[in-house]
């Protein structure tokens, strides 16, 4: 059964059951993209689960995902739709040999038939009366101009097709689209759509999604691991760790049998959690020491942001 | 899915949507009319007597990029504490002052609205920590001008005016400059193609729909080739007491190349702190754009602050600015008087996400000059190219720079590693290797670099 997500509490318990759990003011945005039928544009840093917001949301709509990652120089040809060359050829070949190729119009080579549907022109079927969840991911990544090909997808959900004509959407899909902000995405875009910042959770929240996503963890270890991940945001690091990276760290550490950190063990696990060598070297050794510190002695987040 | 909207009056709502939209805009975020629809709809969806449901609503709505949110709150907090805090269907009065806000009398319209006499003193101060909508519809980022509200005094201000006045020599300078670089920009390849009868690549599409012409024959051969577009260009100048008038000259030279062409430009300022101002210089009226770049930065007699600027740069406009490997200018004559190994750090960092890092010094004219500033030493290893500015040699040699000529022969950063070898610091040059793999310690100087020192 699909959940019911009429209200922004029943969109945070089903986003719950399905181990993601989100902010109010996220559920919030998200109710709203359902009533109002508008995208959602989620920017964020890297790894606070943009993406998996779109897979929770489709799973709790039993509605396909139809995922369409961004790169530059993205065209309409790989994102919205191409003509099969070779069966046209074909065809072709074959009117010829029924002697029929003179009175063949263009309409019996450029037929639907012949379409190759790529992710956005499918988003606007939907098999079995359910409309899919279409995330549009990264769409930093792409040029400007997919970009504005984007918009009358958007705002009208419909297609224009030069040899058949606009293709429109029987029930629009619910868009998603994510941004790394590696560059600023174009007002005329984020018009269209409802926007929102997903910020890095509180360390209780933090600790809530380690232990939904990996519940053999130990509850002290997932402690530490937060509040240890939660002291490196607060330094001066050039990429701080992620949700993604907290789960992965814990994962590390539960695969290599340790119940809790120690110095020896962060300094081997450091990888895992910082990304950039610069930060490494400024974490690891004595840093890393003043942090376990902290965290054994339960001064960072935990107790603090638990009340 | 949508409750029933009979208890609320629709009418009221998209009323009382208007006019927060209003307040919004007026305190400087991009509001239009859709969104002032959107959250009429979304107010009759969610629980209206829910403050902090109606807040995010609201957010999801006007906001559209993060820095927004904290003057959106602002706002928010202010618009509804007027109401007294009531649930908006419940306001029996309210209509009445957005009526003739609607009728075209926004001012006073407004000022009731906003219920108190903070809200000039409210908008006095949003108004100073906001730039102008102008061309805001660009879509590029524009609201990250750090401006200080202290820090000013009337010597200062004596300073500011000098900075837009130019001599009528310096401005052929800058026009020079430009008629000189314009046509010759390095182009990068991009990952788009365009038909061209030089392409190296089949382009099938387009040779299977001519083909069509002659009943599916192929009769001729079509072909594509990457399109090019001109690299980006980022101006980071230092803007404290002796480096004004070059930096002059280079803004200058940003500001046309901004306008007439399409090279994607940015720039910054420093002294003490980094300031974005490629909003400013977009200004049509140049002089009044270098007027205002003046006003907005408060720090000039702060002395200068090489490595907490490069790091801001580093840690908050590299990744969007430099996307697409672009050339980044240093204007600086590298008097530095924060940590020398932080200049080096941060310089180093901001070579590695460049295509190329071009430094312009003033006193590299000078002969004999030896890289001796703290500062300046500690950058130098990880400098592509540097250059003497201020003279017609450094501008030519600038626009070869820029014209990506020697971008293919010389590998990169052997010049800065030549000069280091030539200047006998040995840590310095191992430094340079550490940081790039690439060098290639060449004993002598290059001595096509060392001429327009000479020309100088």
């Amino acid at each position: 059964m699909s959940s019911d997500l009429g209200s922004t509490d029943a969109i945070q318990r089903a986003f719950r059951e399905r181990g993601y759990i989100a902010e109010r003011s996220l559920a919030t945005a998200v109710f709203l993209g359902l009533q109002l039928g508008r995208p959602l544009l989620l920017e964020g840093e890297a790894g606070v689960g943009k993406t998996e917001l779109a897979k929770v949301l489709a799973a709790s709509l039993e509605a396909p995902l139809i995922r369409l990652q961004c790169y530059e120089g993205l065209d309409v040809n790989t994102a919205v739709y191409e003509w099969n060359y070779p069966r046209q050829m074909l065809e072709i070949r074959l009117l010829e040999a029924r002697g029929a190729a003179g009175q063949a119009n263009a309409h019996d080579i450029f037929g639907a038939e012949f379409l190759i549907k790529r992710p956005l022109l499918q988003a606007l079927e939907s098999p079995g009366g359910i409309a899919p969840v279409l995330l549009i991911d990264e769409i930093d990544r792409a040029d400007e101009e997919f970009e504005a090909y984007l918009l009358e997808i958007l705002s009208d959900f419909q297609v224009t097709i030069p040899e058949i004509g606009t293709v429109r959407a029987d029930k629009p899909p619910r868009v998603i689209l994510t941004s790394n902000r590696t560059r600023e995405v174009h007002d005329a875009l984020k018009r269209r759509c409802l926007y929102h910042w997903i910020d890095f959770p509180t360390a209780e929240k933090e600790r809530e999604i380690v232990l939904t996503r990996l519940p053999a963890a130990p509850a002290k270890l997932a402690r530490q691991v937060v509040d240890f991940v939660h002291r490196l945001r607060a330094a001066d690091l050039t990429k701080v760790p992620g949700i993604a990276e907290t789960l992965d760290w814990a994962a590390a550490l539960m695969a290599l049998g340790a119940a809790e950190l120690s110095e020896t063990i962060v300094d081997e696990t450091l990888g895992v959690v910082l990304k950039y060598e610069e930060d490494i070297r400024h974490v690891k050794g004595p840093a890393a020491r003043s942090y376990l510190a902290e965290v054994a002695g339960g001064a960072v987040g935990g107790a603090a942001a638990g009340t | 899915m949508i409750r029933p909207p009979a208890a609320v009056d629709g009418r009221r709502l998209v009323a009382q949507s208007a006019a927060f939209g209003r307040a919004l805009r007026r305190a400087g975020l991009g509001v239009d009319l859709g969104a002032e629809i959107d959250f009429a709809r979304a107010l009759q969806v969610v629980d209206i007597g829910d403050r902090d449901e109606v807040r995010d609503a609201g957010a999801a709505v006007f906001v559209r990029r993060r820095d927004d949110r904290p003057t959106y709150d602002d706002v928010f907090d202010r618009f509804w504490r007027a109401r007294h805090r009531l649930p908006p269907e419940v306001q029996p009065g309210d209509l009445q002052p957005v009526d003739q806000a609607e009728a075209g009398e926004p001012e006073p319209g407004d000022a009731a609205l906003l219920g108190d006499e903070r809200r000039a003193e409210l908008d006095d101060q949003l108004r100073a920590l906001l730039p102008s909508d102008e061309g805001e519809t660009e879509g590029e980022a524009d609201d990250e001008l750090v401006i200080s509200p202290d820090a000013y005094s009337h010597s200062e201000v004596l300073r500011h005016l000098e900075f837009d006045r130019m001599t009528p020599s310096e401005l052929r300078d800058a026009e020079r400059l430009v008629d000189l670089l314009e046509p010759r920009l390095e182009l990068r390849r991009t990952r788009r193609y365009e038909l061209h009868q030089h392409g190296r690549r089949l382009a099938a599409r387009a040779m299977f729909r001519r083909s069509l012409s002659s009943g599916g024959e192929i009769v001729s051969w079509v072909w594509q080739r990457q399109r090019r577009r001109p690299r980006p260009i980022v101006v980071i100048c230092d803007i404290s007491g002796s480096m004004e008038r070059h930096s002059r000259l280079l803004l200058r030279f940003i500001q046309a190349l901004s306008a007439s062409s399409a090279v994607r430009t940015e720039s910054f300022v420093f002294g003490t702190r980094l300031t974005r101002v490629t909003r400013i210089l977009r200004d049509r009226d140049r002089d009044r754009a270098l007027n205002r770049v003046s006003e907005a930065v408060n720090d000039w007699a702060g002395g200068t602050r090489i490595g907490e600027s490069f790091r801001e740069f580093n840690l908050r406009w590299a990744r969007r600015t430099l996307r697409s490997s672009g050339i980044v200018i240093v204007v600086s004559d590298g008097w530095d008087r924060g940590d020398p190994g932080l200049v080096a750090a941060e310089t180093s960092r901001l070579r590695r996400s460049c295509h190329r890092l071009v430094w312009l010094n003033p006193l590299a004219g000078t002969p004999g000059y030896q890289p001796l500033a703290a500062g300046m030493r500690a950058a130098y290893p990880y400098i592509d190219d540097f250059l003497p500015a201020g003279s017609v040699a450094s501008l030519e040699r600038l626009g070869e720079i820029l014209a990506g000529v020697r971008a293919g022969d010389v590998d990169r950063s052997r010049e800065a590693a030549a000069h280091v070898a030539a200047d006998g610091g040995a840590s310095a040059a191992s430094e340079a290797a550490i940081a790039a793999p690439r060098v290639v310690s060449g004993p002598s100087r290059d001595p096509e670099a060392a001429e327009p020192l000479r020309r100088a």
